[in-house]
């Protein structure tokens, strides 16, 4: 409890603007490869893209899928690097061109296409994407998710949150 | 010894300790602090995604969970098909929801007022109301319940009112209990064992939007870890030993209980004593009664007649959320403050039992976003647009529909799994009566019906299906009994065929009530104590 303290996280960060750390320095990476980061990047962004509120890449679910595929749900990272691997493949092979260069909107297709099974068999590990990009985007920041509360601002459950948040 | 201190355990114990036994309070969890744990949602007894918060860990338990296709598959323990209750001083109390309902009259008899569906084993119970009457009451003083007495015209007749006036409405229970009036059904404040007001020496609940599934940041929620429990170390006649997990009961040749075998620090221990107290859930406790067996009793403990682990029960939990064209959130928690018992029973078609009906809690955002009506995509810009829309301006009420008791649904062990220990882990395997998917959609229909007199614009319902049954309200698996043929405890909860092994959780329970079951258990655990202290008391 530090409800007594009138400092909010937004504050903090504006108050300390003159700090060289940018706010969003790139983490190290615990599971990904660069290839797979930026691949899961894209995929997160198409659950939750970006609009008038931000998305799911500037909230950081890559950064909080990465880590907790070393932590808690880690039974599952095999299963996303053989699927990343996959999905890179038939994406290739269907398109011609990497997931990550397709235009947004030829992403959304190739998605709905796999989600609905006529693709690979990759529509179970589209599932667990989306699963885990709502719990990056919308749980508690201390994960490495929802970052500057972002899903909290957009919902206007900021002060709630904070007011509780330990 | 008491093996278990959560929703019963944690009031034997006191009681016992209080008559001036001896009591050894076993808990294979630990004593956890609100600190530790926090209002993450990912990691709560709501939303385990991340792991239990209040254990048990997925590193060293596991168990057999029936798959829709009839197969077995390894589950862990924040996997919801484990059936998890949590591990840790207080139990399930420690960050339950804290409804404190009373089972109704008819709740006790329900086959003599609506016979057994084919199918099922519905029975009555050997106690009625009436005889549980005085411990609910106790229950309610010595726990610490919140609620409005008489405002409940279905509730069955009380000696006492409430310690403490109910929480105040929240904007959301206001409108409906407004519509309620309207359609003529009896809505009244949910009684909840969170402090309206100081009690015992605790706060008043903040009415933060984080409970059920969280620890109190204030402990203005009853659970045995703040009440009970420390009550009973305080007599210096109870010892609370954690993180110790039993792995057998030890009897003497014949049918008497001499100890209890158990596992702390990876070191086995063996605690001699004259009566054992077996209160670690429905799932765990006929794990242990199993695990325990002899020569006289090759198939466990009390399982002669083929009867533990049977009659596995939960809650079919159905009801319907609604969309609203304003804002009805407020963010007072806990925002489950609202219900009807017009549907418990007294239905059409004859249909048996029913649910009491209420406001949901409040749905925390991941859980929100992965709710939204089946007619809204699950990714994608119209899913955001939609959660950050409606997120304020959507209602949920419920209702734990009574299940209809179906014997082949049951825990059982699973000798090819073990656990960390190397004790044989269970399976659990079943399925729901029929006949609660259709009492499910009658209550989740007046549900809607309610959410639109209160001014939803649109309504999307939730049945339970038939799959295993269980859950945090599960029940039923060591049914109460005067037939030691079709009953595993007597009516004060010692098993039949033994001289002094008593089993005191929800596992007694003959059916589930259509309630949140903790009152009740709390209940049953003061008026199974009395009978303890004095037996025990008297052998001197």
């Amino acid at each position: 409890m530090n409800k007594g303290s009138g400092l909010n996280r937004r504050e903090f960060v504006v108050g300390a603007g003159t700090l060289v750390v940018p706010l969003h320095a790139a983490a190290p990476l615990q599971t990904f490869s660069g290839d797979e980061a930026r691949l899961v990047e894209a995929l997160s962004e198409q659950v939750i893209p970006a609009d008038d509120t931000p998305g799911a890449k500037q909230a950081g679910v890559l950064y909080y899928i990465d880590r907790q595929l070393a932590g808690p749900l880690r039974r599952f990272a095999a299963t996303y690097h053989d699927s990343l691997g996959r999905l890179t493949t038939a994406c290739r092979e269907r398109t011609g061109r990497d997931f990550v260069d397709l235009a947004f909107t030829d992403q959304t297709k190739f998605l709905l296409d796999l989600e609905a099974g006529r693709i690979e068999k990759l529509d179970s590990f589209w599932r667990m994407v989306v699963d885990h990009t709502m719990q990056g985007f919308y749980g508690s920041p201390a994960h490495g998710g929802n970052r500057e509360e972002v899903s909290w601002d957009m919902l206007g459950i900021r002060d709630l949150m904070e007011g509780h948040r330990h | 010894m008491v093996v278990g201190a959560g929703a019963a355990g944690g009031i034997v114990a006191e009681q016992l300790a209080l008559s001036g036994l001896r009591v050894v309070l076993l808990e294979r969890g630990r004593r956890q602090m609100f600190s530790e744990t926090g209002h993450d949602e990912l990691r709560s007894q709501r939303t385990t995604v991340l792991g239990n918060a209040f254990g048990p860990d997925d590193e060293r338990y596991a168990r057999l969970a029936q798959m829709a296709d009839g197969s077995f598959q390894k589950v862990l323990p924040s996997e919801g098909a484990y059936n998890n209750i949590a591990a840790c001083v207080g139990g399930g109390t420690f960050s339950y929801g804290a409804m404190a309902w009373r089972y109704m009259e008819r709740d006790f008899r329900m086959r003599s007022v609506y016979g057994a569906p084919e199918g099922s084993s519905l029975e009555d119970w050997p106690i009625a109301y009436q005889d549980l009457e005085p411990f609910y009451t106790k229950a309610e003083w010595e726990i610490g319940v919140s609620g409005k007495a008489g405002a409940n015209p279905f509730e069955s007749a009380r000696q006492k009112s409430y310690p403490m006036p109910p929480l105040p409405f929240n904007r959301e229970a206001t409108v409906l209990s407004a519509a309620a009036g309207r359609l003529g059904w009896h809505s009244f404040p949910i009684p909840m064992a969170i402090n309206s007001i100081p009690y015992q020496g605790r706060p008043a609940c903040i009415a933060c939007p984080h409970c059920v599934g969280f620890a109190c940041e204030v402990n203005a929620k009853n659970s045995t870890a703040v009440t009970t429990i420390p009550r009973a170390i305080a007599t210096r006649q109870c010892e609370l030993r954690t993180g110790c997990v039993a792995s057998r009961i030890v009897m003497d040749a014949g049918s008497k209980a001499v100890g209890v075998e158990y596992f702390q620090d990876e070191k086995l221990y063996q605690q001699p004593s004259r009566a054992v107290v077996v209160s670690c859930s429905a799932t765990e406790s006929p794990r242990l009664l199993l695990n325990s067996a002899t020569k006289l009793f090759p198939h466990g403990l009390g399982n002669n007649h083929d009867w533990v682990g049977r009659n596995l029960q939960g809650h079919a939990y159905s009801g319907a959320s609604g969309l609203f064209d304003t804002d009805l959130f407020d963010g007072l928690g806990p925002a489950a403050r609202v219900a009807c018992c017009d549907f418990n029973h007294g239905l059409p078609d004859g249909l048996k039992g029913g649910a009491m009906i209420a406001n949901e809690f409040i749905r925390l955002p991941y859980l929100f976003a992965r709710t939204v009506p089946p007619q809204i995509p699950r990714w994608g810009l119209e899913h955001k647009r939609y959660v950050r829309k409606n997120y304020k301006r959507t209602l949920g009420v419920m209702g734990p529909v009574q299940e209809m008791p179906v014997f082949e649904s049951r825990v059982e062990l699973a000798p090819e799994l073990k656990d960390h220990w190397g004790i044989p882990s269970l399976r659990i395997s079943g399925h729901r009566h029929s006949h609660d998917v259709e009492v499910g959609t009658f209550i989740a229909g007046k549900c809607e019906e309610w959410l639109k007199e209160a001014g939803a614009i649109s309504t999307w319902r939730s049945v339970a299906g038939r799959g295993v049954s269980g859950g945090q309200h599960q029940a039923g698996t060591c049914r109460m009994g005067n037939d030691p043929m079709t009953s595993v405890v007597d009516r004060y909860c010692r098993i039949h065929d033994l001289d002094n092994v008593y089993v005191v959780d929800g596992s007694v329970h003959v059916n589930n009530g259509g309630f949140n079951p903790s009152l009740t258990i709390q209940a049953i655990a003061y008026w199974a104590s009395a009978r303890m202290a004095r037996e025990l008391g008297s052998k001197g």
